[in-house]
């Protein structure tokens, strides 16, 4: 969204020298603004591929390696988060503007130093079960999927929730792969995991009750590393 | 007197100024002294009651009231004091008997005595409120007699040693007892109870204890049960002839805590006598005694139950798990009969029909029944070995008592869609092979079925009963058009199977010979014409045919066989001796149906009309088969079909399994959405007992199943979970 645009019409005739300096301010911030944007769109230009006129995974590479960050890295996926880009592998120019004027950044300096805050940002409580349910929506690439394969969910995992939790998300990961119950897994089986990891106390998971609502598979889990112990 | 004053008017009392000679009281008193020495000395016959009356009216009234009631008192204590010492002086036996005789003569002589006495007990004594003459004779007995040092002790010892010796078998004085017994229950309940009863409980409690320590020793259960019921017997007619009636349940209590209650667990467990011999004995007057005493007691009967229910679970499942029984489901379900009909008459003849045995009964059968997987398809089996040919013959009235007990194992399966599903295979089999003995009696199992269970689930059994019928007509409407065109053709009957009433079948390939699939053909064409839109389907797995066959010497037989063997038979019309792959080829049926077909067409002896080379038992691709000349059999029409239901093999039975595993999902699916819709929102151990409890009449639904519908009802947006509490299940629109 453009920030606020310089008022025209009339101003008022006993504006006292304060406003005149707002005003001033104001054009000077209203200019400031649209060269941000002008920088921020020059940005993404940088990287879009002409035809589709969004920037597609090649052009993600290439951002990455100018940030010098893995593109498998998890900033990248926040970054996605932040924009609230809808497609993997790509981002569109609203996107990008949305989330290069929420980061201030408008140059790629600018946006590499933005991306410690960004992670603080997420990582907060408030904002951590969003951006979790963001990274299942955003692996669903096509239309109508509602589950997304063991083997992706474990990398997944790994790249969101492996810092926080590394224990369950270790032991989870070594089920998964263990299992054949299941190929695949639902968004509402992902979210009972991040339930499970903040709420189950670990390693004993004693407070764990298999007879209240926990998604079928967390109790096969429990089961799993149950008898794996003894 | 016209000025007088008012004078009041005041009527006094006539007194009769009669000058009391002091000496009056005195010699009053002295007479009636003399009345009572005289009375107590059983002398009365020369006194005048009159002038004794008269006596006494007159010290009354004269205000001499007192003493005449203090010297009743001291002269009665005088004579009551010379009682107690004659009594004292008894010895053995006569003391009881001295006793008693003193008591009748005081009784008569307190008669006299308060008849003489009576203007002062009716005047001096409430006025005074002193204790009234009868009342007074016999507190003065109490204290001077029955509460004597030297009396008290003896008395009491003497009568519960009497009742002692009468316990040990020897025959007392029962009339002297019980006027001892009643004039300590006349001296005042407290007398009788603190004195008497208090001490003979105390000492019954102690004896009884030792006697029911001895006898559990020596005897073993039913006899030890006898004895103390016996005893039980003895106490309560001891008390009727004389002690006080309120003692009936204070010593029969006794008993039965000391005899009973205390031995329970012993009694009941005893090895070789106790109650599971008793049962397994059918020992109907032990098992009625034991309730009827253990029924005292408190939780008697449920000990008694506990062991009853704990010994049918256990006899229950080695009946159910026993390898040898399960190799034949008649047996089997026949044994459950046997055993269930064996514990009904033990609760009916020996516990009185006691509806909370019944029911123990009941959960006991339920509990095991469930334990063997195959129940109902062998009570499936069961029943149609009955159908087929058990109750040929049998009176109507009999048939309806085999098909009750049938629906009464029915019950007590938790799993009843697995019986349905059997039960349509096996009922089908019995349609097609028109093997049932009795339409009557499989509608009136279906009637039973549908009073149980509801329309649903007879809704498609009654389907293939309708099929049958409406087959016979078409089949008539067939020859009556085609009829002249198929004269020369094989005769044909075909039963159309409505799909989705009938069990379901994969239909397998199977090459016709050319003359039946001609007339099949011909079918097919009118059946298609008079009903448009349909689609058949040739079951060649199902059918049969009557074969007649020629052999050397030239017998002939009928054959009755299956589609199957009468494909491979008709190759023998062009051939005679054929390989395994050729008869392959040629008929194109499965190798596993194949094999079993040609097995028994050649390994069964008395039905080998095919002789296998090698004479093996098993048949293999390389096996050679020829037509064999001389086969014999003393019957004209020879059976060698195979469509009889049996029990299902190994592969068999994972596979029907499996299909009531995956049809029980929709059902549990539509029971969470009926409830979710009505309830909007729900916990999940709400859900999941919600819908226990809607599908237990059909099975017992698994609540990891439950669990994983509700999971794929949310995956399809029918239900979502709670945003807050993460326990509750919300029903999306």
């Amino acid at each position: 969204m453009r920030r606020g645009s310089s008022k025209k019409g009339s101003a008022n005739s006993t504006t006292s020298t304060n406003s005149s300096a707002m005003d001033l301010f104001r054009s000077a911030s209203g200019k400031a603004a649209t060269k941000e944007l002008e920088r921020i769109d020059q940005l993404f230009h940088s990287y879009s591929n002409e035809s589709s006129g969004m920037i597609d995974p090649e052009g993600i590479e290439y951002l990455c390696s100018d940030l010098e960050v893995e593109h498998t890295d998890v900033r990248i996926l926040m970054l996605a988060w932040k924009m609230q880009a809808e497609k993997q592998g790509y981002f569109t120019l609203e996107e990008w503007r949305k989330g290069l004027k929420a980061l201030h950044a408008d140059t790629i300096i600018k946006l590499k130093k933005a991306l410690p805050e960004l992670e603080n940002e997420v990582r907060r409580p408030s904002n951590y079960v969003d951006f979790y349910s963001y990274a299942f929506r955003y692996c669903l690439t096509e239309e109508k999927q509602k589950s997304i394969d063991i083997e992706s969910i474990c990398e997944l995992l790994e790249l969101v929730l492996g810092s926080h939790f590394p224990k369950q998300v270790d032991l989870f990961i070594q089920y998964l792969k263990t299992q054949v119950d299941y190929k695949v897994i639902n968004m509402d089986q992902w979210m009972g995991f991040y339930r499970f990891c903040n709420e189950i106390s670990f390693p004993d998971f004693n407070n764990y009750d298999e007879e209240l609502a926990w998604p079928l598979i967390l109790d096969n889990f429990v089961d799993w590393v149950k008898s794996k112990h003894s | 007197m016209s000025s007088q004053k008012k004078r009041n008017f005041q009527i006094e009392a006539f007194k009769h100024r009669v000058v009391v000679d002091p000496k009056y009281a005195e010699k009053t008193w002295k007479i009636l002294e003399h009345a009572i020495h005289e009375i107590y000395h059983r002398n009365a016959s020369g006194l005048s009651f009159e002038e004794l009356y008269r006596n006494a009216y007159n010290m009354v009234l004269h205000k001499f009231g007192e003493k005449l009631y203090s010297g009743l008192v001291s002269t009665m204590t005088f004579h009551l004091k010379e009682i107690a010492a004659s009594v004292e002086a008894s010895q053995g036996p006569l003391f009881l008997e001295e006793l008693n005789r003193k008591w009748t003569e005081q009784n008569k002589a307190l008669q006299m005595i308060r008849d003489i006495l009576m203007y002062m007990d009716r005047t001096f004594i409430p006025s005074t409120h002193k204790t009234p003459v009868h009342e007074l004779g016999l507190n003065l007995w109490r204290d001077n007699i029955v509460h004597s040092t030297n009396i008290q002790t003896r008395l009491i010892d003497t009568l519960l040693e009497i009742v002692q010796r009468e316990r040990n078998g020897e025959v007392v004085d029962r009339g002297l007892m019980r006027n001892v017994v009643k004039m300590l229950i006349d001296l005042g309940p407290s007398v009788y109870q603190q004195d008497f009863e208090k001490p003979f409980l105390d000492v019954s409690s102690i004896f009884y204890r030792g006697e029911s320590q001895q006898f559990i020793e020596c005897f073993d259960c039913g006899e030890y049960l006898k004895k103390a019921e016996k005893r039980l017997i003895e106490e309560t007619e001891r008390v009727s002839h004389y002690l006080d009636a309120q003692s009936e349940v204070k010593i029969t209590n006794v008993v039965e805590k000391e005899m009973i209650e205390s031995q329970m667990t012993r009694l009941v467990h005893m090895e070789n006598s106790g109650l599971v011999s008793m049962i397994v004995d059918d020992k109907y007057d032990d098992l009625g005694r034991i309730y009827n005493l253990f029924r005292r007691v408190p939780n008697g009967l449920s000990v008694i139950r506990d062991v009853i229910t704990g010994h049918i679970r256990e006899t229950g499942k080695q009946l159910v798990t026993d390898p040898e029984r399960v190799k034949d489901p008649v047996e089997f379900v026949q044994g459950l009969l046997h055993e269930k009909a064996k514990h009904d008459k033990i609760v009916i003849l020996a516990f009185h029909s006691d509806k909370t045995f019944q029911n123990a009964l009941n959960s006991s059968f339920e509990y095991f029944i469930n334990l063997n997987p195959r129940s109902p398809e062998f009570i499936s089996l069961f029943v149609d070995d009955k159908l087929r040919k058990g109750l040929k013959g049998v009176s109507e009235e009999e048939v309806e008592t085999v098909l009750d007990k049938v629906m009464m194992l029915f019950r007590y399966l938790q799993e009843k869609d697995v019986f349905e599903k059997y039960y349509k295979q096996h009922l089908a089999k019995r349609l097609l092979s028109g093997r049932s003995v009795s339409e009557d009696a499989e509608r009136s199992l279906i009637l039973k079925l549908k009073t149980e269970c509801g329309y649903q689930f007879t809704s498609k059994l009654e389907g293939m009963f309708t099929d049958m019928k409406t087959s016979q007509d078409t089949m008539r409407g067939f020859y009556e058009a085609m009829g002249r065109t198929l004269a020369n053709g094989p005769m044909l009957s075909v039963h159309i199977l409505t799909t989705g009433s009938w069990p379901t079948q994969s239909t397998t390939t199977c090459n016709l010979p050319s003359e039946i699939l001609t007339v099949c053909d011909k079918f097919k064409t009118y059946y298609l014409g008079t009903h448009n839109g349909r689609r058949l389907t040739w079951q060649t797995n199902m059918g049969s045919a009557d074969i007649k066959a020629t052999f050397s010497g030239g017998q002939k037989h009928e054959l009755n066989v299956s589609t199957y063997q009468m494909c491979v038979l008709m190759l023998f019309n062009n051939a005679d001796r054929l390989g395994y792959k050729e008869i392959e080829q040629a008929v194109e049926i499965p190798t596993v149906e194949l094999k079993r077909c040609l097995q028994s067409l050649a390994c069964a002896k008395g039905k080998n009309v095919l002789r296998k080379e090698p004479m093996s038992k098993d048949v293999s691709e390389d096996d050679s088969f020829f037509f064999n000349e001389s086969f014999s059999s003393k019957l004209y029409k020879v059976k060698i079909g195979t469509v009889v239901a049996q029990k299902e093999s190994e592969p068999e039975k994972q596979e029907t399994r499996q299909r009531v595993e995956e049809d029980r999902k929709p059902q549990i699916e539509a029971a969470i959405v009926r409830i979710m819709k009505a309830r909007r929102v729900l916990d999940h151990n709400n859900i999941v007992a919600e819908v226990t409890k809607q599908l237990q009449s059909r099975f017992l639904a698994n609540p990891v199943v439950i669990k994983k519908r509700i999971e794929s009802l949310i995956e399809r947006e029918f239900l979502e979970r709670d945003r807050e509490d993460r326990k509750l299940y919300r029903y999306l629109a």
